[in-house]
């Protein structure tokens, strides 16, 4: 529900700003979030189609030929299962802030890069960085959240 | 894993055969008018600041073609005044008008002046007159053979003029002993000795554009920052014998 939500909040900021803002991935964040603080769980098929679906949603919104986000979506999910997989249980509630935050990046990175590489142009790296730009804020308060979690369950 | 394969498959796919197919315009079509509910707020949002951006546009782009039009309009005032002005000294010239100074009183010596025409002459009250070009006063009493012009050396004599150069208006007024002094010039206009002093368009009693002299020094700048410099009259004040009208 909260993914639906966010990738909700995601489609009308985009049209709120008409395309001319590049607007974070805010569905990918909350995608990624949910796959970190999940940690009993190793069954992360949900991951995966939900992924898939949102980015295939996404193209049929705002590319107009499904593949481009529904590749990215997809490939980022499987980065951050497998990365959180090498990680022991014990070492994910401390010292991961970094790979947190990487993560959290791969999440914004990927999925706009696939367009970028595919189609090209000097148009859609402006605004690639745009978005890489616009993402930090939303990464951070992201890791705000993440880090508070680990510190209430790990007081 | 496997999953993450076929997904991974299914999204090469997508991209690699999707873009060729009719029916996925279809559906794209079909998820835009599906969604076309739940953005309805973030449209008419934006259409809200769109609005309301493109009519501070228009009140920005109204300014300032306002602030071009009236430039305009004073640059063609100015026209049309210098065009009128050449009018009233091309039919000066025409006419060649002369009168004689038939009194000149050593008690009103920088006052004023009778000349040897009158209304049988088309002599008006209010008519400037002119040595050597430049003004000297105007007609103040009219009488059948006969007319009065106050000079500008007259203390009572007060005209609007503008600095030609600078276009600063200020008032023209003598000081009942010979001088002339222009007054009321915002000081730090950048007025400079030797420009020039004509009568100016706001004036209602005399045609604008008539030259009285120039600028010969600066009396100083009052408290009210207003600056008042002295002028030397283009007209010889003190030994004329004739004027033209």
């Amino acid at each position: 529900m909260l993914l639906l939500l966010l990738w909700l909040g995601q489609d009308l900021l985009t049209v709120l700003t008409g395309g001319g803002m590049q607007i974070p991935g805010l569905f990918m964040l909350g995608l990624t979030y949910r796959l970190l603080v999940d940690e009993g769980s190793e069954d992360s098929l949900w991951a995966i189609w939900a992924a898939f679906a949102g980015g295939i949603l996404w193209d049929l919104r705002w590319v107009g030929i499904p593949g481009f986000f529904t590749l990215g979506y997809v490939v980022v999910v499987l980065i951050v299962i497998q990365v959180w997989r090498v990680i022991p249980p014990q070492g994910r509630e401390s010292g991961t802030s970094l790979i947190v935050f990487v993560l959290m990046e791969v999440s914004q990175i990927v999925p706009p890069l696939v367009p970028v590489l595919v189609l090209g142009g000097s148009i859609g790296w402006s605004y690639f960085l745009m978005q890489q730009v616009y993402s930090l804020p939303a990464i951070l308060f992201c890791m705000y959240v993440y880090l508070r979690k680990v510190r209430s369950n790990n007081p | 894993m496997v999953h993450g394969l076929t997904a991974l498959i299914l999204a090469l796919f997508l991209l690699g055969v999707s873009s060729g197919l009719g029916i996925v315009k279809n559906i794209v079509d079909l998820w835009g008018s599906l969604l076309f509910i739940p953005e309805y707020p973030a449209v008419v949002l934006r259409g809200i600041y769109i609005n309301w951006r493109s009519r501070s546009q228009n009140v920005e782009w109204l300014n300032s073609e306002v602030t071009r039009l009236r430039n305009e309009n004073a640059a063609l005032r100015l026209e049309l005044a210098k065009l009128g002005g050449e009018k009233v000294f091309a039919s000066a010239d025409k006419e060649a008008r002369t009168a004689r100074v038939t009194l000149r009183a050593p008690m009103s010596w920088w006052s004023e002046i009778r000349i040897d025409r009158g209304e049988h002459d088309n002599i008006t009250q209010g008519l400037p007159v002119f040595s050597r070009g430049y003004l000297v006063g105007r007609v103040s009493s009219v009488s059948a053979m006969s007319s009065w012009a106050e000079l500008i050396t007259s203390p009572s004599f007060m005209i609007p003029a503008v600095i030609e150069e600078t276009r600063e208006l200020g008032v023209v007024a003598g000081d009942g002993t010979g001088a002339v002094v222009l007054r009321y010039v915002p000081a730090g206009r950048g007025v400079r000795v030797g420009m020039k002093v004509s009568t100016a368009m706001i004036g209602e009693q005399l045609p604008p554009g008539l030259p009285i002299g120039t600028i010969a020094g600066e009396f100083g700048t009052g408290a009210d920052g207003y600056a008042t410099y002295r002028v030397e009259p283009g007209a010889d004040m003190s030994g004329f014998y004739t004027v033209s009208y």
